[in-house]
């Protein structure tokens, strides 16, 4: 199977503080695989180095046998961990601005999700709380049919009903002709979701394989081996 | 390229419209009260300080406030989506230019011919428009009003490509550590060795070409017209290799900043 | 639903489906949920609902027909032995566990004919 990302001995220093230390990954084209690990393990940097928003100190990122560029951005759709709207937007602004700029975004995919979402689209994004920014920013970044969905953190600090409008929404919009690379520690609510699972140690790879393997081989489900891993 | 300049657009036009109106009202005030207070009382003499003082407030906050639409970029969380639409730095930075650009010429045009309308109102000076006109272009050609806007424009966009470069290198410099001002520092450092990189380049060759005729000439001769008093008006000549050597950095500054901020900003 | 024991989700899945079978819940020739409504409702990825139901036509428990989707087997044995199977599973369990305890065959049977006349009042 072809993979959509090649990752080859990635490495991210700052000063001489290791973000990432020589990592190599692939994922193929199609699966949804999880980057597991506590605040500060570099998940959000490979993230990062990925979407173009950070420089690696050596080693190389391929997205679709590209460079990350203007190429590979028009082709990952990424939900930051952060609220990346502009602020003087509405919901409808920010539906412009995708349309605009995306050519793989789908007007009535976003309709059906922000309705699902129970968003109105001439609400003011800056009167959002956190819970709907969160629904809001997912439902742009899932209206695209990218190749590549990049989701950073999608469901951290979210009320519980939000939290499973965000799963379901996930799940409703997978489809085997693209991939997803969704970080998180929260492993409970998603593993079942995840097909390959990486877990990030210090900027190390110290766990990979898939899901259901890991789980047969080890005897456990996927959020106990990650509480064994990280409770060293 | 354009689309990014529209929602450009759309995120600062309130704020450029708020201050529009303001800067009009304190116009009004300024001339309603020269027109009536002839014999200058203090609360008019303290209230025009006060408009004056706080039109260049505006003025200053007004500039701060479009320059520091590229800053926002840099180090605010909005980054995170314009960094990963698919553009080029190049199209970004060219963005942010053409706007801000457009914004002060915007500014400029609409507080000037104010101006003279309010002028032309309050002081019923009978005034023959083709008069005045023709007064005015007996001072100054139209070619040269030509060659005034496009030098202004060159210099704005001089000047804002040096201070969008200097922004982005004070983000990468000391590995993306934010730095309050270190811009500005950047900003007068670059400046003062641009300028005196021109200085040299004029001296080194002192070719002038005339605009009124496009006649290159030397030192020598433009100090000789001068003396002789043949060139009238405005003096409308420049040094070529000053000229070309500005617009180079000026170029070099722009690929620059894309660069930076496509290749090496780490948000 | 959550999966909280420590089996791969998908034999979890196929356990899910195995009693509702057996319950009467599905019969013979009921057409399963689709993958992608099962995975849906039990958020789980449809890879593994697939899986689950790829295993469960191994043991001859469900068909598929191409473009239809996944029926329960239409053979009333199969369901019948499935229904033996597991309660033997269950009572091998307990038998496993129950000896552990150090209580004899008699006692045993003494206890569960108790335990019968007591849920029967």
């Amino acid at each position: 199977m072809k993979n959509i990302v090649e990752i080859k001995d990635l490495t991210k220093k700052y000063f001489n503080k290791k973000a990432l230390d020589n990592i190599t990954l692939n994922i193929e084209e199609g699966k949804v695989v999880g980057i597991l690990g506590p605040n500060g393990s570099g998940k959000t940097t490979l993230i990062k180095i990925l979407t173009g928003l950070l420089r690696q100190t050596s080693g190389e990122a391929f997205i679709d046998e590209q460079k990350v560029g203007v190429y590979t951005k028009s082709i990952v759709s990424y939900l930051p961990d952060r609220n990346f709207l502009y602020k003087w937007m509405t919901i409808e602004d920010a539906f412009n601005l995708f349309k605009d700029f995306y050519s793989d975004f789908d007007e009535n995919k976003f309709e059906e999700i922000l309705n699902f979402m129970e968003l109105e689209k001439s609400v003011k994004i800056e009167t959002l709380s956190k819970g709907m920014h969160e629904k809001l920013n997912l439902t742009l970044v899932l209206s695209r049919n990218a190749k590549l969905y990049i989701l950073d953190e999608p469901i951290a600090g979210v009320d519980p009903v939000a939290r499973d409008q965000i799963l379901d929404a996930i799940i409703n919009n997978y489809n085997d002709k693209s991939s997803m690379l969704i970080t998180t520690h929260l492993v409970r609510d998603m593993e079942n979701m995840l097909e390959d699972v990486v877990f990030l140690k210090d900027g190390n790879i110290v766990l990979t394989g898939n899901a259901e393997s890991l789980r047969e081989e080890k005897g456990k489900q996927i959020d106990d081996i990650y509480k064994e891993v990280f409770s060293q | 390229m354009i689309k990014y300049m529209k929602y450009e657009i759309k995120g600062t036009y309130k704020y450029i419209l708020g201050i529009l109106a303001l800067v009009l009202i304190l116009i009004t005030g300024i001339y309603t009260y020269i027109s009536r207070a002839n014999r200058g009382s203090h609360i008019g003499t303290i209230f025009i300080g006060l408009s004056v003082l706080v039109l260049f407030g505006t003025a200053l906050a007004t500039f701060l406030y479009i320059v520091g639409s590229f800053r926002k970029e840099l180090y605010d969380d909005r980054g995170y989506l314009t960094f990963t639409l698919p553009l080029t730095g190049n199209q970004i930075v060219g963005s942010k230019l053409i706007v801000a650009l457009l914004w002060f010429a915007i500014l400029g045009t609409a507080i000037a011919m104010y101006n003279i309308v309010m002028a032309l109102i309050l002081n019923p000076v009978e005034v023959n428009l083709s008069e005045l006109l023709s007064m005015v272009s007996h001072i100054i050609s139209m070619k040269e009003i030509v060659v005034i806007i496009l030098g202004l424009i060159f210099n704005g966009v001089n000047m804002l490509v040096l201070i969008y470069f200097s922004m982005a290198l004070s983000r990468v410099t000391f590995r993306n550590k934010r730095i309050g001002g270190l811009w500005f520092v950047i900003f007068l450092i670059l400046s003062g060795v641009i300028a005196y990189g021109q200085y040299n380049v004029g001296e080194l060759l002192p070719y002038y070409v005339d605009l009124n005729t496009f006649n290159i000439e030397s030192m020598n001769t433009l100090r000789h017209q001068l003396n002789m008093g043949i060139n009238t008006g405005i003096m409308m000549s420049t040094n070529i290799a000053a000229s070309i050597y500005s617009i180079a950095i000026t170029v070099i500054l722009f690929i620059g900043t894309g660069y930076l901020i496509e290749k090496k900003i780490d948000l | 639903m959550e999966f909280n024991n420590n089996l791969p989700i998908y034999i979890q899945i196929m356990n899910l489906i195995k009693s509702k079978m057996v319950l009467g819940e599905f019969n013979g020739g009921d057409k399963l949920p689709s993958v992608r409504e099962f995975s849906k409702e039990l958020k789980v990825n449809p890879n593994t609902i697939q899986r689950g139901y790829q295993e469960l036509e191994r043991e001859g428990l469900v068909f598929t027909q191409r473009g239809m989707g996944t029926f329960v087997t239409q053979d009333v044995d199969a369901i019948k032995n499935l229904k033996k199977k597991m309660a033997d599973e269950l009572i091998d369990g307990f038998f496993k566990e129950i000896k552990k305890l150090g209580i004899e065959i008699d006692e045993i049977k003494k206890i569960i004919s108790e335990r019968i006349e007591e849920d029967k009042e």
